[in-house]
């Protein structure tokens, strides 16, 4: 009896001392020699698309700058670590890289483990800009920003691209009335469409619904059908309208269009219209930084990972070193053991002090800023996933 | 002008598939007395059998094995789910029924998976009529709907199996007494309804080249709001119903206002027939002696 009491007193100051380890501002940092930026992402499994092309992507603009000399003659480093598209794998990977001496990151590739990384983050102080994790709570914290749009900003994004290219004309919506997604960037559309487009909007709210019939003969005139759903109803209506609406026609899609030109059963070729998605990055682009981009991509690792997560990867590392660059000219001082947290208070002065990216990868071209709040402002590109036959 | 026509193209020819699926409700429902909730899967199943047949690349094979073998599983569900409850309270029925229901989704999400599938039967292309450009599925869809109403109009009302059908959901003991085998006539009307389910399957592909388990739900309470509107149990009634419901649907998302609202449109229709007119538009009032 008198043991188990002992015991217990034991264990309980021991869990309870277990819970100050880690506090107080230990800087792992202190023995580095380079800037060490880490990331986390799905290397290995079914996303592991996106995760290899943003560790791919990063390493190539590491690798770019440190032969260019650096930071003031001080190397970058990258460490990239395998989370699987696995949240419980964040915790570990996170403690990994913190206490290995990352002192900037790039966050998660996607968002559902970003959810937990930006916790880990927040605690710390770690500054972390997420080429891809577009989740609208992802900035949620100081310390977290994106360079990818955030879902509930692509309503904005495309309505700016709509008010700018079809001014004082005629457009058709389709969307799904009763979807948290669908309707979320419709409105959002609508709210910041510019007043002389006018909009002939048709819409479904059965999840199962395949037979759009009506909802084409309604937009059947329409040259630039934007459509913020899913790519599944998106290619039933694409089928059953290719004969009614007009060859010339456009659709436009948010990132549900994503993998539209994958999916089983359903030959995109076969559409005569022209199939497009709001991004930020065109991976089929035949001038300017993105071209650049492309081309040394695909020479360094092929072509089957090339997309708009290794591109977002890219345009975030020169952004964490333009800011830091930006930051050492006006009298700053960024010691190469500088600890996570200080360098994410001066990365923050930086953002949210309107510090600007040109010549970016991503982005129509004029430069990226970030809001306060960690979403990013950049132009939207037109991305065609298949052309007008 | 145009738009009054494409609208009411699109209308009849999903109100033809309504009234097809609502016929099998009615059918079983005038002459079991239950409401076999499960029969909008059919329909699922129907469109799965042309999917999994379709890889022989022969649109008439694979309707001809939808229709076999949605009626071999329409008579075994009615021998292995209702048979027994024969007699039961309708409640017990209706359960089951809703039971069969889920049964059949799941096992067609275990086979196939939650994610839809693509098959494209045959691509009829599109043709201009008085100057609107339609799907010529939906024509066919309309034609065949037509035909098959009225083949079975024709043979409930002229053949002896017809009118044994006719004297079940009179008075079931009478016929009975007349020499009618019952079970056997009940047998017969699962299968009728069941190959028309199937037909509807085939239907919601000529238009959506897609199938999900769940396909069928949807336009199940669709065709069972349709029977209702016409009066359960009357044939002609459900192709009414069927045709009116399709054509509410279509012009309801024409106009931009309440498309959003098409659905509760369509069953705020049915809670007011059930309020004014009970029996549908043609269901035969019938006094209940407590």
């Amino acid at each position: 009896m008198k043991f188990t009491k002992i015991l217990a007193l034991v264990l309980s100051v021991v869990l309870g001392l277990g819970m100050f380890a880690g506090c107080g501002s230990v800087n792992y940092a202190e023995t580095n020699t380079e800037y060490v930026i880490g990331v986390s992402g799905p290397l290995t499994g079914g996303a592991a698309m996106y995760g290899v092309a943003v560790a791919n992507s990063a390493q190539m603009a590491v690798d770019e700058i440190n032969a260019a000399g650096g930071l003031n003659g001080v190397m970058f480093k990258l460490v990239a670590t395998d989370d699987m598209h696995d949240p419980t794998k964040i915790s570990t990977n996170y403690s990994s890289m913190y206490e290995g001496g990352m002192q900037v990151s790039l966050g998660t590739v996607t968002t559902a483990p970003g959810l937990e990384f930006k916790n880990l983050s927040a605690d710390d102080n770690v500054f972390f800009l997420t080429p891809s994790a577009s989740g609208d709570d992802i900035p949620a914290n100081p310390n977290g920003y994106q360079m990818c749009f955030a879902d509930g900003n692509q309503g904005k994004v495309a309505a700016e691209y709509v008010s700018a290219n079809f001014s004082g004309q005629t457009i058709g919506v389709f969307y799904k009335s009763d979807d948290a997604y669908s309707k979320g960037i419709y409105d959002q559309f609508k709210a910041n469409l510019d007043a002389s487009v006018t909009v002939i909007e048709t819409t479904f709210t059965d999840a199962n619904t395949t037979d759009f019939a009506t909802q084409i003969d309604t937009l059947k005139d329409c040259g630039f059908i934007f459509m913020p759903i899913y790519y599944t109803p998106a290619s039933l209506f694409m089928m059953q309208a290719k004969d009614i609406v007009g060859a010339s026609t456009v659709y436009y899609g948010c990132d549900g269009f994503d993998g539209i030109d994958n999916i089983e059963g359903f030959d995109i070729t076969t559409i005569p219209q022209e199939v497009t998605m709001l991004s930020h990055f065109n991976s089929k682009a035949t001038e300017g930084k993105s071209k650049e981009f492309i081309d040394k991509y695909v020479a360094a690792f092929g072509a089957e990972t090339l997309n708009q997560f290794g591109a977002s990867a890219y345009d975030c590392i020169y952004a964490i070193y333009g800011a830091m660059k930006n930051a050492i000219d006006s009298g700053k001082q960024i010691p190469v053991t500088i600890s996570a947290s200080d360098l994410c208070d001066i990365l923050k002065a930086e953002f949210n002090g309107g510090y600007a990216l040109s010549d970016a990868v991503t982005g129509d071209g004029s430069p990226i800023t970030w809001e306060s709040t960690g979403y990013v402002n950049k132009g939207a590109v037109k991305y065609v996933i298949k052309e007008a036959n | 002008m145009e738009l009054i026509l494409s609208t009411l193209i699109n209308g009849l020819s999903l109100g033809g598939i309504y009234a097809m699926i609502a016929l099998g409700y009615t059918m079983v429902y005038g002459i079991a007395k239950m409401l076999n909730f499960a029969h909008g899967d059919i329909i699922m199943v129907g469109g799965y059998v042309i999917y999994v047949f379709m890889a022989f690349h022969n649109p008439l094979l694979a309707i001809l094995m939808a229709v076999v073998f949605c009626v071999l599983l329409g008579i075994t569900i009615e021998k292995v789910a209702y048979k027994p409850l024969r007699g039961a309270s309708p409640l017990a029925v209706l359960i089951t029924a809703i039971g069969v229901s889920y049964l059949l989704q799941s096992l067609a999400q275990i086979i196939f998976g939650s994610a839809n599938k693509m098959v494209t039967v045959y691509d009829f292309g599109s043709v201009k009529f008085l100057g609107v450009t339609v799907q010529v599925s939906a024509l066919v869809t309309l034609a065949v709907t037509v035909v098959v109403m009225t083949a079975l109009t024709l043979f409930v009302k002229y053949t002896r199996l017809g009118r044994a059908m006719i004297a079940v959901s009179e008075d079931k003991g009478a016929a009975q007494l007349m020499g009618i085998n019952v079970d056997g006539i009940i047998t017969i009307t699962f299968a009728i309804g069941s190959a028309l389910a199937a037909l509807a399957g085939l239907f919601y592909l000529l238009k959506a080249p897609s199938i999900s388990s769940t396909l069928g739900a949807m336009p199940g309470i669709k065709a069972f709001t349709a029977a209702v509107i016409g009066g359960i149990g009357s044939i002609p009634g459900a192709m009414l119903g069927g045709i009116l419901l399709g054509v509410v649907e279509s012009i309801s998302y024409k106009i931009t206002a309440i498309a959003p609202y098409t659905d509760a449109i369509e069953f705020s229709i049915l809670i007011i027939i059930l309020l004014v007119r009970p029996t549908g538009f043609l269901g035969k009032k019938r006094r209940e002696k407590v």
